[in-house]
Protein backbone atom coordinates (compact mmCIF):
# COMPACT_ATOMS: atom_id res chain seq x y z
CA UNK A 1 0.00 0.00 0.00
CA UNK A 2 1.09 3.49 -0.76
CA UNK A 3 2.02 5.65 2.39
CA UNK A 4 -0.61 9.14 2.01
CA UNK A 5 0.39 10.96 4.96
CA UNK A 6 3.59 9.92 6.80
CA UNK A 7 5.09 11.77 10.37
CA UNK A 8 7.94 11.57 11.82
CA UNK A 9 8.71 12.81 15.48
CA UNK A 10 6.58 15.61 14.74
CA UNK A 11 6.20 18.11 18.11
CA UNK A 12 5.00 21.66 18.50
CA UNK A 13 4.95 24.72 20.33
CA UNK A 14 2.16 27.23 20.69
CA UNK A 15 3.81 30.63 20.14
CA UNK A 16 3.04 30.99 23.97
CA UNK A 17 5.14 28.22 24.91
CA UNK A 18 2.18 26.07 25.43
CA UNK A 19 2.84 22.38 24.28
CA UNK A 20 0.34 20.95 21.45
CA UNK A 21 1.91 18.35 19.88
CA UNK A 22 4.68 16.14 21.38
CA UNK A 23 6.84 13.58 19.17
CA UNK A 24 3.97 12.42 16.89
CA UNK A 25 4.63 9.01 14.92
CA UNK A 26 2.35 7.52 12.59
CA UNK A 27 1.55 6.87 9.08
CA UNK A 28 -1.91 6.66 7.03
CA UNK A 29 -1.97 4.62 3.80
CA UNK A 30 -3.74 5.50 0.71
CA UNK A 31 -7.35 4.79 0.63
CA UNK A 32 -7.39 4.12 4.67
CA UNK A 33 -10.05 6.04 6.42
CA UNK A 34 -8.76 6.99 9.70
CA UNK A 35 -10.86 8.52 12.74
CA UNK A 36 -8.69 10.71 15.15
CA UNK A 37 -10.18 11.01 18.50
CA UNK A 38 -9.24 12.80 21.84
CA UNK A 39 -10.71 15.10 24.44
CA UNK A 40 -11.23 19.00 23.93
CA UNK A 41 -7.79 20.46 23.92
CA UNK A 42 -5.94 17.03 22.38
CA UNK A 43 -4.14 18.68 19.54
CA UNK A 44 -6.58 17.20 17.20
CA UNK A 45 -7.03 19.95 15.07
CA UNK A 46 -3.18 21.87 15.91
CA UNK A 47 -2.48 17.98 14.43
CA UNK A 48 -4.95 18.34 11.10
CA UNK A 49 -2.97 22.30 10.62
CA UNK A 50 -0.35 20.39 10.05
CA UNK A 51 -0.86 18.06 7.48
CA UNK A 52 -1.46 20.61 5.00
CA UNK A 53 1.23 22.80 5.88
CA UNK A 54 -0.19 25.63 7.67
CA UNK A 55 1.55 25.09 10.55
CA UNK A 56 4.05 25.36 11.94
CA UNK A 57 4.74 29.16 11.10
CA UNK A 58 8.00 28.29 9.55
CA UNK A 59 7.79 25.77 7.20
CA UNK A 60 10.44 22.52 6.14
CA UNK A 61 11.42 20.43 9.27
CA UNK A 62 10.00 17.70 7.07
CA UNK A 63 8.19 16.18 10.14
CA UNK A 64 5.04 15.36 7.73
CA UNK A 65 5.33 13.90 4.06
CA UNK A 66 2.32 14.23 1.85
CA UNK A 67 3.01 11.21 -0.42
CA UNK A 68 6.51 11.64 0.32
CA UNK A 69 6.38 15.54 -0.13
CA UNK A 70 7.72 18.11 1.82
CA UNK A 71 7.12 21.03 -0.24
CA UNK A 72 4.12 23.18 0.81
CA UNK A 73 2.65 23.65 -2.59
CA UNK A 74 2.21 19.73 -3.15
CA UNK A 75 0.95 19.27 0.23
CA UNK A 76 -2.09 21.32 -0.44
CA UNK A 77 -2.78 20.32 -3.29
CA UNK A 78 -3.06 16.62 -2.54
CA UNK A 79 -4.79 17.43 1.29
CA UNK A 80 -7.93 18.64 1.51
CA UNK A 81 -8.99 20.53 4.75
CA UNK A 82 -12.21 21.17 5.88
CA UNK A 83 -12.51 23.26 8.67
CA UNK A 84 -14.37 22.66 11.86
CA UNK A 85 -16.53 26.19 11.38
CA UNK A 86 -17.97 26.84 8.21
CA UNK A 87 -18.40 30.59 8.53
CA UNK A 88 -14.53 30.38 8.90
CA UNK A 89 -13.74 28.52 5.79
CA UNK A 90 -16.62 30.22 3.67
CA UNK A 91 -15.35 33.93 2.96
CA UNK A 92 -16.49 34.59 -0.50
CA UNK A 93 -19.33 36.62 -0.99
CA UNK A 94 -21.31 34.10 -3.07
CA UNK A 95 -21.47 30.20 -2.99
CA UNK A 96 -19.94 30.43 -6.96
CA UNK A 97 -16.76 31.79 -5.77
CA UNK A 98 -16.61 30.34 -2.83
CA UNK A 99 -16.26 26.78 -4.24
CA UNK A 100 -14.32 28.72 -7.54
CA UNK A 101 -11.67 29.55 -4.85
CA UNK A 102 -9.93 26.35 -4.80
CA UNK A 103 -9.76 25.66 -9.07
CA UNK A 104 -9.17 29.35 -9.29
CA UNK A 105 -5.69 28.95 -7.83
CA UNK A 106 -5.16 25.14 -9.31
CA UNK A 107 -5.98 26.16 -12.94
CA UNK A 108 -9.01 24.13 -13.23
CA UNK A 109 -11.71 25.03 -14.97
CA UNK A 110 -14.83 26.22 -14.19
CA UNK A 111 -16.91 23.46 -14.47
CA UNK A 112 -15.71 21.66 -11.78
CA UNK A 113 -17.41 24.35 -10.10
CA UNK A 114 -21.28 23.11 -10.83
CA UNK A 115 -19.98 19.63 -10.91
CA UNK A 116 -19.05 19.85 -7.01
CA UNK A 117 -22.34 21.54 -6.30
CA UNK A 118 -23.85 18.75 -7.88
CA UNK A 119 -22.03 15.88 -5.96
CA UNK A 120 -22.99 17.69 -2.47
CA UNK A 121 -26.78 18.45 -3.74
CA UNK A 122 -26.62 22.22 -4.00
CA UNK A 123 -27.07 22.62 -7.84
CA UNK A 124 -28.47 25.79 -7.90
CA UNK A 125 -27.10 27.62 -5.24
CA UNK A 126 -24.67 29.26 -6.97
CA UNK A 127 -25.57 32.66 -6.37
CA UNK A 128 -26.96 32.46 -2.83
CA UNK A 129 -24.61 34.20 -0.20
CA UNK A 130 -23.07 31.90 2.36
CA UNK A 131 -24.81 33.97 5.41
CA UNK A 132 -28.21 33.13 4.21
CA UNK A 133 -28.04 29.05 4.25
CA UNK A 134 -28.64 26.82 6.89
CA UNK A 135 -25.49 25.61 9.12
CA UNK A 136 -25.60 21.82 7.49
CA UNK A 137 -25.86 23.68 3.42
CA UNK A 138 -23.09 25.47 4.62
CA UNK A 139 -21.06 22.43 5.44
CA UNK A 140 -21.97 20.87 2.28
CA UNK A 141 -20.77 24.18 0.43
CA UNK A 142 -16.90 23.99 2.19
CA UNK A 143 -17.48 20.04 1.11
CA UNK A 144 -17.71 21.09 -2.65
CA UNK A 145 -14.97 23.99 -2.18
CA UNK A 146 -12.77 21.07 -0.73
CA UNK A 147 -13.98 18.59 -3.74
CA UNK A 148 -13.59 21.15 -6.75
CA UNK A 149 -9.75 21.19 -5.52
CA UNK A 150 -9.22 17.03 -5.97
CA UNK A 151 -7.32 16.26 -3.05
CA UNK A 152 -6.26 12.76 -2.88
CA UNK A 153 -6.29 13.05 0.89
CA UNK A 154 -9.56 14.39 2.60
CA UNK A 155 -8.83 15.88 6.32
CA UNK A 156 -11.82 16.76 8.27
CA UNK A 157 -12.40 18.93 11.12
CA UNK A 158 -15.70 17.81 13.54
CA UNK A 159 -17.50 17.42 9.80
CA UNK A 160 -20.85 16.46 11.86
CA UNK A 161 -20.79 19.11 15.02
CA UNK A 162 -23.70 21.04 14.69
CA UNK A 163 -26.00 19.51 12.38
CA UNK A 164 -29.23 18.46 12.94
CA UNK A 165 -29.87 14.35 12.46
CA UNK A 166 -30.94 14.96 8.83
CA UNK A 167 -27.90 16.99 8.10
CA UNK A 168 -25.82 14.43 9.64
CA UNK A 169 -27.37 11.58 7.67
CA UNK A 170 -27.23 13.51 4.60
CA UNK A 171 -23.65 14.64 5.46
CA UNK A 172 -22.73 10.80 5.90
CA UNK A 173 -24.19 9.50 2.71
CA UNK A 174 -21.99 12.25 0.91
CA UNK A 175 -18.71 11.21 2.44
CA UNK A 176 -19.77 7.47 1.99
CA UNK A 177 -19.36 8.24 -1.69
CA UNK A 178 -15.87 10.00 -1.59
CA UNK A 179 -13.10 8.12 -3.26
CA UNK A 180 -10.06 9.63 -0.89
CA UNK A 181 -7.99 8.84 1.69
CA UNK A 182 -9.85 10.27 4.74
CA UNK A 183 -9.19 11.45 8.20
CA UNK A 184 -11.43 12.20 10.59
CA UNK A 185 -11.27 14.09 13.51
CA UNK A 186 -14.20 14.29 15.82
CA UNK A 187 -15.88 13.33 18.80
CA UNK A 188 -19.00 11.45 17.09
CA UNK A 189 -17.61 8.06 18.15
CA UNK A 190 -20.33 6.75 16.33
CA UNK A 191 -19.09 8.09 12.99
CA UNK A 192 -15.56 7.08 13.20
CA UNK A 193 -17.16 3.26 14.22
CA UNK A 194 -19.48 3.57 10.92
CA UNK A 195 -16.81 4.80 9.22
CA UNK A 196 -13.25 3.65 9.55
CA UNK A 197 -11.27 0.79 9.88
CA UNK A 198 -8.27 2.19 12.03
CA UNK A 199 -8.13 4.85 14.90
CA UNK A 200 -5.86 7.21 16.46
CA UNK A 201 -6.34 8.64 20.03
CA UNK A 202 -4.53 11.99 21.13
CA UNK A 203 -4.23 12.97 24.36
CA UNK A 204 -2.27 16.19 25.81
CA UNK A 205 -0.49 16.04 22.50
CA UNK A 206 0.61 12.46 22.66
CA UNK A 207 -0.29 9.62 20.56
CA UNK A 208 -2.00 7.17 23.43
CA UNK A 209 -3.15 4.63 20.87
CA UNK A 210 -3.24 3.30 17.35
CA UNK A 211 -5.31 0.70 16.45
CA UNK A 212 -8.21 -0.84 14.67
CA UNK A 213 -11.52 1.03 15.48
CA UNK A 214 -13.01 -2.37 16.89
CA UNK A 215 -10.42 -2.77 19.61
CA UNK A 216 -9.88 0.60 20.34
CA UNK A 217 -13.38 1.87 20.81
CA UNK A 218 -14.23 -1.28 22.65
CA UNK A 219 -11.31 -0.91 25.48
CA UNK A 220 -13.22 1.19 28.29
CA UNK A 221 -10.86 1.77 30.20
CA UNK A 222 -8.78 3.32 27.36
CA UNK A 223 -11.67 4.91 26.05
CA UNK A 224 -12.12 6.79 29.55
CA UNK A 225 -8.69 7.19 30.94
CA UNK A 226 -9.16 9.96 28.04
CA UNK A 227 -12.06 11.72 28.37
CA UNK A 228 -13.93 9.04 25.83
CA UNK A 229 -16.73 6.41 26.09
CA UNK A 230 -17.27 3.08 24.36
CA UNK A 231 -19.15 4.03 21.01
CA UNK A 232 -23.23 4.08 21.64
CA UNK A 233 -23.69 1.77 18.42
CA UNK A 234 -20.61 -0.89 19.91
CA UNK A 235 -23.14 -1.08 23.52
CA UNK A 236 -25.92 -2.94 21.93
CA UNK A 237 -25.35 -6.11 19.69
CA UNK A 238 -28.61 -5.67 18.49
CA UNK A 239 -29.50 -3.67 15.13
CA UNK A 240 -31.40 -0.39 15.67
CA UNK B 1 -30.82 36.37 12.91
CA UNK B 2 -31.54 39.18 10.95
CA UNK B 3 -28.98 39.25 8.10
CA UNK B 4 -30.07 41.57 5.58
CA UNK B 5 -30.19 45.29 7.13
CA UNK B 6 -27.74 46.32 4.87
CA UNK B 7 -29.39 45.03 0.87
CA UNK B 8 -32.76 43.70 2.43
CA UNK B 9 -34.17 44.31 -1.04
CA UNK B 10 -31.32 43.70 -3.38
CA UNK B 11 -32.77 40.35 -4.22
CA UNK B 12 -36.12 41.24 -5.43
CA UNK B 13 -37.74 42.32 -8.97
CA UNK B 14 -38.93 45.24 -10.18
CA UNK B 15 -37.68 47.15 -13.42
CA UNK B 16 -34.85 48.50 -11.80
CA UNK B 17 -33.55 45.48 -10.69
CA UNK B 18 -33.26 44.00 -13.97
CA UNK B 19 -31.04 46.91 -15.13
CA UNK B 20 -27.48 46.07 -15.77
CA UNK B 21 -25.06 46.47 -12.47
CA UNK B 22 -22.84 48.40 -14.76
CA UNK B 23 -25.52 50.97 -15.26
CA UNK B 24 -26.69 50.88 -11.99
CA UNK B 25 -22.64 51.68 -10.57
CA UNK B 26 -21.98 54.48 -12.95
CA UNK B 27 -25.24 56.31 -12.67
CA UNK B 28 -25.23 56.15 -8.65
CA UNK B 29 -21.33 57.76 -8.71
CA UNK B 30 -22.11 59.93 -11.16
CA UNK B 31 -24.70 61.48 -9.38
CA UNK B 32 -22.67 61.27 -6.30
CA UNK B 33 -20.08 63.43 -8.06
CA UNK B 34 -22.23 65.85 -9.46
CA UNK B 35 -23.99 66.21 -6.41
CA UNK B 36 -21.00 67.49 -4.76
CA UNK B 37 -19.82 69.49 -7.39
CA UNK B 38 -22.71 71.70 -7.91
CA UNK B 39 -22.99 74.59 -5.94
CA UNK B 40 -25.31 74.83 -2.54
CA UNK B 41 -27.12 77.05 -4.22
CA UNK B 42 -28.53 74.99 -7.27
CA UNK B 43 -32.05 74.00 -5.59
CA UNK B 44 -33.87 73.51 -8.57
CA UNK B 45 -30.50 70.48 -9.06
CA UNK B 46 -31.45 69.35 -5.26
CA UNK B 47 -34.93 69.26 -6.42
CA UNK B 48 -34.91 67.59 -9.08
CA UNK B 49 -32.38 64.87 -7.60
CA UNK B 50 -35.22 63.87 -4.43
CA UNK B 51 -37.94 63.93 -6.53
CA UNK B 52 -36.00 61.35 -8.90
CA UNK B 53 -34.79 59.56 -5.76
CA UNK B 54 -38.29 59.01 -4.42
CA UNK B 55 -39.42 57.75 -8.10
CA UNK B 56 -36.38 55.36 -7.93
CA UNK B 57 -37.65 54.04 -4.63
CA UNK B 58 -41.18 53.65 -5.51
CA UNK B 59 -40.11 51.19 -8.96
CA UNK B 60 -38.03 49.42 -6.96
CA UNK B 61 -40.64 48.73 -4.50
CA UNK B 62 -38.20 49.72 -1.33
CA UNK B 63 -40.45 51.29 1.59
CA UNK B 64 -39.55 54.13 3.05
CA UNK B 65 -39.44 53.52 6.63
CA UNK B 66 -36.42 50.85 5.45
CA UNK B 67 -34.77 53.96 3.89
CA UNK B 68 -35.38 56.58 6.98
CA UNK B 69 -34.33 53.97 9.71
CA UNK B 70 -31.38 53.27 7.03
CA UNK B 71 -30.63 57.18 6.75
CA UNK B 72 -30.79 57.23 10.71
CA UNK B 73 -27.95 55.00 10.79
CA UNK B 74 -25.61 57.13 9.08
CA UNK B 75 -26.98 61.14 9.68
CA UNK B 76 -25.16 61.14 13.04
CA UNK B 77 -21.76 61.11 11.65
CA UNK B 78 -22.98 63.94 8.65
CA UNK B 79 -24.45 66.17 11.58
CA UNK B 80 -21.18 65.19 13.65
CA UNK B 81 -19.01 67.10 10.64
CA UNK B 82 -21.46 68.85 9.74
CA UNK B 83 -22.08 70.79 13.12
CA UNK B 84 -18.58 72.42 13.23
CA UNK B 85 -19.24 74.54 10.20
CA UNK B 86 -22.16 76.11 12.60
CA UNK B 87 -19.16 78.11 14.41
CA UNK B 88 -18.30 80.57 11.70
CA UNK B 89 -20.03 83.57 10.24
CA UNK B 90 -23.27 82.22 7.81
CA UNK B 91 -21.78 79.15 8.62
CA UNK B 92 -25.67 77.81 8.38
CA UNK B 93 -25.77 78.11 4.71
CA UNK B 94 -22.39 75.85 4.61
CA UNK B 95 -23.90 73.61 7.09
CA UNK B 96 -27.39 72.71 5.01
CA UNK B 97 -25.43 72.18 2.49
CA UNK B 98 -23.42 69.66 3.66
CA UNK B 99 -26.62 68.07 5.07
CA UNK B 100 -28.52 68.00 1.92
CA UNK B 101 -25.55 66.82 -0.20
CA UNK B 102 -24.76 64.08 2.12
CA UNK B 103 -27.92 63.12 2.52
CA UNK B 104 -28.91 62.65 -1.23
CA UNK B 105 -25.92 61.11 -1.66
CA UNK B 106 -26.49 58.34 0.94
CA UNK B 107 -30.11 58.04 -0.52
CA UNK B 108 -28.64 57.20 -3.77
CA UNK B 109 -26.22 54.49 -2.33
CA UNK B 110 -28.72 52.73 -0.01
CA UNK B 111 -30.74 52.37 -3.12
CA UNK B 112 -28.02 51.02 -4.87
CA UNK B 113 -27.02 48.63 -2.22
CA UNK B 114 -30.91 47.87 -2.61
CA UNK B 115 -31.45 47.08 -6.25
CA UNK B 116 -27.88 45.34 -6.80
CA UNK B 117 -26.81 42.09 -5.43
CA UNK B 118 -23.42 42.81 -3.39
CA UNK B 119 -21.62 40.42 -5.58
CA UNK B 120 -22.81 42.21 -8.29
CA UNK B 121 -21.05 45.20 -7.50
CA UNK B 122 -18.24 43.66 -6.70
CA UNK B 123 -17.95 42.17 -10.53
CA UNK B 124 -18.42 45.64 -11.57
CA UNK B 125 -15.31 47.31 -9.85
CA UNK B 126 -13.23 44.37 -10.89
CA UNK B 127 -14.30 44.71 -14.49
CA UNK B 128 -13.51 48.32 -13.91
CA UNK B 129 -10.39 47.02 -12.96
CA UNK B 130 -10.36 48.22 -8.75
CA UNK B 131 -7.36 46.89 -7.37
CA UNK B 132 -8.00 43.57 -6.34
CA UNK B 133 -7.03 43.89 -2.74
CA UNK B 134 -9.69 46.55 -2.82
CA UNK B 135 -12.36 44.66 -3.86
CA UNK B 136 -11.00 41.23 -1.71
CA UNK B 137 -11.13 43.63 1.30
CA UNK B 138 -14.55 44.58 0.75
CA UNK B 139 -15.60 41.03 -0.40
CA UNK B 140 -14.06 39.82 3.07
CA UNK B 141 -16.14 42.61 4.91
CA UNK B 142 -19.23 42.20 3.84
CA UNK B 143 -19.14 38.41 4.02
CA UNK B 144 -18.33 39.10 7.68
CA UNK B 145 -20.09 41.22 8.78
CA UNK B 146 -22.99 39.74 9.26
CA UNK B 147 -20.99 36.84 11.41
CA UNK B 148 -19.71 40.00 13.40
CA UNK B 149 -23.15 41.09 14.42
CA UNK B 150 -24.19 37.55 14.88
CA UNK B 151 -21.65 37.16 17.19
CA UNK B 152 -21.75 40.20 18.71
CA UNK B 153 -25.54 40.16 19.18
CA UNK B 154 -24.75 36.30 21.39
CA UNK B 155 -22.25 37.53 23.38
CA UNK B 156 -24.88 40.79 24.31
CA UNK B 157 -27.40 38.23 24.99
CA UNK B 158 -25.12 35.99 26.76
CA UNK B 159 -23.63 38.66 29.14
CA UNK B 160 -27.45 39.72 29.38
CA UNK B 161 -28.43 36.66 30.98
CA UNK B 162 -26.76 36.93 33.92
CA UNK B 163 -26.52 40.82 34.59
CA UNK B 164 -28.78 41.52 37.58
CA UNK B 165 -27.75 44.88 38.14
CA UNK B 166 -30.06 47.12 35.56
CA UNK B 167 -28.15 50.70 36.45
CA UNK B 168 -27.41 52.26 33.46
CA UNK B 169 -23.70 52.50 34.07
CA UNK B 170 -23.33 48.58 34.56
CA UNK B 171 -24.99 48.64 30.69
CA UNK B 172 -21.97 50.41 29.57
CA UNK B 173 -19.57 48.55 31.11
CA UNK B 174 -20.55 45.05 30.03
CA UNK B 175 -20.96 46.98 26.30
CA UNK B 176 -17.26 47.90 26.65
CA UNK B 177 -16.37 44.23 27.47
CA UNK B 178 -18.16 42.97 24.44
CA UNK B 179 -16.67 45.20 22.47
CA UNK B 180 -12.84 44.19 23.80
CA UNK B 181 -14.16 40.73 23.14
CA UNK B 182 -15.80 41.02 20.36
CA UNK B 183 -12.24 42.43 19.18
CA UNK B 184 -10.26 39.61 20.32
CA UNK B 185 -12.32 37.11 18.50
CA UNK B 186 -12.18 38.84 15.54
CA UNK B 187 -8.55 38.94 14.82
CA UNK B 188 -8.68 35.02 15.72
CA UNK B 189 -10.77 34.42 13.22
CA UNK B 190 -9.20 36.51 10.94
CA UNK B 191 -6.12 33.99 11.37
CA UNK B 192 -8.93 31.00 11.32
CA UNK B 193 -10.12 32.48 7.79
CA UNK B 194 -6.19 32.95 6.60
CA UNK B 195 -5.61 29.11 7.80
CA UNK B 196 -8.52 28.44 5.43
CA UNK B 197 -7.43 30.51 2.17
CA UNK B 198 -3.98 28.98 2.63
CA UNK B 199 -5.48 25.24 3.08
CA UNK B 200 -7.13 26.13 -0.97
CA UNK B 201 -3.98 27.74 -1.73
CA UNK B 202 -4.06 31.42 -2.02
CA UNK B 203 -0.51 32.88 -2.33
Amino acid sequence: MTTAIEVRNLSYRYPDGREALRGLNFSIGEDECVGLIGPNGAGKSTLLLHLNGILPEVPGDGAVRVFGQTDLAGMRRDVGLLFQDPDDQLFCPTVFEDVAFGPQQLGLPETIVTEALTRVGLSGFEKRSPHHLSHGEKRRVCLAGVLACQPRILVLDEPTSGLDPRGRREFKTLLRQIRATKLIATHDLDLVAEFCSRVLVLDRGEMVADGLSGEVLNDMPLMLAHGLERPHTLQHRHPH
Amino acid sequence: MRHDFLDRYSRQDSPLHRVSAEAKLACAFGIVALTVAVPVTAVPYFAGLACALVAVTLVARIPFGYLGRRLLWMEPFVLGVGVLTLLQPEGWKVFLGIVVKSTLSLVTMVLLANTTPFAEILRVLRRVRVPGLLVTTLALMYRYLFVLVDEGERMHRARAARTFDQRRWHGWTTLATVVGQLFVRSTERAERIYAAMLARGWK
